[in-house]
């Protein structure tokens, strides 16, 4: 009886969905995060009576013939990549990119890593960085005693220098954007980098190409809802629960054989 | 006398089966644009050897499963938000381009591909009525319409294939949400939904009470095959019996 086995690939099924969505939740309020989803696939079918074989010398056939799934798996986690709220956090270096580009990140390891997270920071030589200390590419250094820094909706960044009265250009942010950017990979730390189905980057400037603009003193939030990943948790756990029922039922029916004498 | 037996027993393998089946459909009940299945039962009647005379033994019928079919009935759809995500309202299939050929699906979360390329999740291209659709690197939002046309920027870009199916019942599952067989007829009463994906139309109540039934059913031959062993113990201790 496969009964048993098909309903543990549901049960295993159902507790990757569950995974899926508490890392939804527990990344609610992770600046720029970008929530996933836990997609499934029916498995192999056999056939017991195929249709469309002769029933007889006349050439009748079988119209509708026997099928038998073989259960569920999860086929892919895409993540929806659209666009999150923003909200205003008043700190100067807080970027929200409202479009399609990502920041980019240059990675100790000397890889690329791309993010929607724009809290940044100055490192200790003015270094515009992310919270983990990486550059953001391409360096752009705020000197000392430079105040009032701006950044534009293209991403120019000027501040005024001491000595001047007009602000000082200091170097222009770049994005990038993918033909596929739910296939990039996420590497933690709001951290994504490209692979082979994301395709390669293009590089450009905020505001052109369908980069998106730059939003100075704002962080784009997460995209998950917590309505809809609470009625998705609520219908995974009683999908769960059937799916076990199911395997109680077989059970009870192998008990029954088991008990005849 | 071991008639009573081998009937129930038919019928007891006939109900293992269509406890596969209601596992599958459980198994599946959160999987995008997954048809619920049903499994039908015949009665298989055993040719009496009576010589052509009056026979008074009544003819026996066996169970035998016949058929498994496939409810296409629609599934809730719900919002997801997702552009990429397409709910087929009505009778339509989309059309994918596997290596083996062109299947047919239900399930519309959709994928962009490395090149730009509209594809499933297993990364087959879903067909336009012109060949695959593909997206060029500056196409950034894209509008699917009712009818299916793809809209990049206003400007129409392609048009999926959505096509539909006389009798359903010729399809053939294979697997990974897909379908394969039957005759292709352009789409007249299907309706694209952008940003909605079509849910299984597996309902948990029905399924639960399904199984209970089986299990129950399962459970009764047991205990009347059971019964049947019973009286054929007695009859042999009885007959053999020398102080009869």
């Amino acid at each position: 009886m496969k009964a048993l086995y098909i309903a543990s690939t549901g049960m295993s099924a159902q507790e990757r969905n569950v995974e899926v969505i508490s890392n939804n939740i527990a990344n609610m309020r992770t600046t720029g995060f970008k929530r996933m989803r836990a997609e499934f696939q029916d498995l192999l079918y056999q056939s017991y009576r195929r249709a469309g074989s002769q029933t007889s010398d006349q050439g009748t056939i079988v119209p509708v013939g026997i099928e038998i799934g073989s259960g569920v798996k999860t086929a892919a986690t895409p993540r929806i990549m659209s666009q999150g709220s923003v909200t205003p956090t008043e700190k100067e270096l807080d970027l929200a990119v409202r479009g399609e580009g990502f920041f980019t990140i240059q990675l100790p390891d000397g890889r690329t890593a791309y993010t929607r997270d724009g809290s940044f920071e100055r490192d200790a030589q003015g270094q515009l960085v992310n919270v983990d200390g990486y550059p953001v590419l391409p360096g752009i250094v705020i000197p000392d005693g430079a105040s009032s820094v701006a950044i534009s909706a293209d991403g120019m960044v000027e501040a005024f220098l001491t000595e001047n009265s007009a602000p000082t250009q200091l170097g222009q942010i770049q994005l990038a954007r993918f033909v596929n950017k739910a296939g990039l990979e996420s590497i933690g730390d709001n951290l994504f980098v490209e692979t082979g189905s994301s395709g390669a980057p293009q590089v450009g400037l905020p505001n052109s190409d369908g980069m998106g603009n730059l939003l100075q003193g704002y962080l784009e939030l997460s995209n998950v809802n917590a309505v809809t990943e609470i009625a998705d948790l609520i219908a995974a756990q009683r999908a769960y629960e059937m799916n076990a029922r199911v395997i109680s039922g077989a059970d009870e029916m192998l008990s029954a054989t088991s008990q005849l004498r | 006398m071991e008639n009573a037996q081998l009937i129930s027993l038919s019928r007891q393998i006939a109900l293992q089966r269509q406890m596969d089946v209601v596992a599958n459909n459980m198994a599946n009940i959160n999987t995008t644009g997954f048809k619920m299945e049903q499994i039908l039962f015949e009665d298989y009647e055993m040719p009496l050897a009576n010589g052509g005379g009056i026979s008074k033994e009544p003819s026996l019928a066996f169970v035998q499963d016949w058929a498994t079919v496939r409810d296409f009935s629609p599934g809730a759809i719900t919002q997801t938000g997702n552009p990429l995500d397409v709910a087929i309202e009505g009778d339509g299939f989309l059309v994918v381009d596997t290596p083996q050929g062109e299947r047919w699906t239900k399930a519309g979360s959709l994928q962009i591909s490395n090149t730009g390329m509209l594809v499933t999740l297993q990364g087959d291209p879903v067909m336009g009525e012109n060949g695959p659709v593909v997206f060029g690197p500056d196409d950034t939002s894209f509008v699917i319409d009712a009818n299916g046309s793809v809209l990049v920027d206003g400007a129409s870009k392609a048009k999926l294939r959505v096509v539909e199916f006389e009798n359903t019942h010729e399809l053939t599952p294979i697997g990974t949400n897909l379908y394969s067989g039957g005759e292709p007829n352009p789409a007249v009463n299907t309706r694209i939904i952008q940003g909605s994906i079509e849910r299984s139309n597996v309902s948990g109540v029905v399924e639960m009470a399904e199984m209970i039934r089986v299990s129950r059913a399962y459970q009764t031959l047991t205990s009347i095959m059971q019964r049947q062993d019973d009286i054929r113990r007695s009859a042999v201790q009885r007959l053999g019996d020398l102080n009869a």
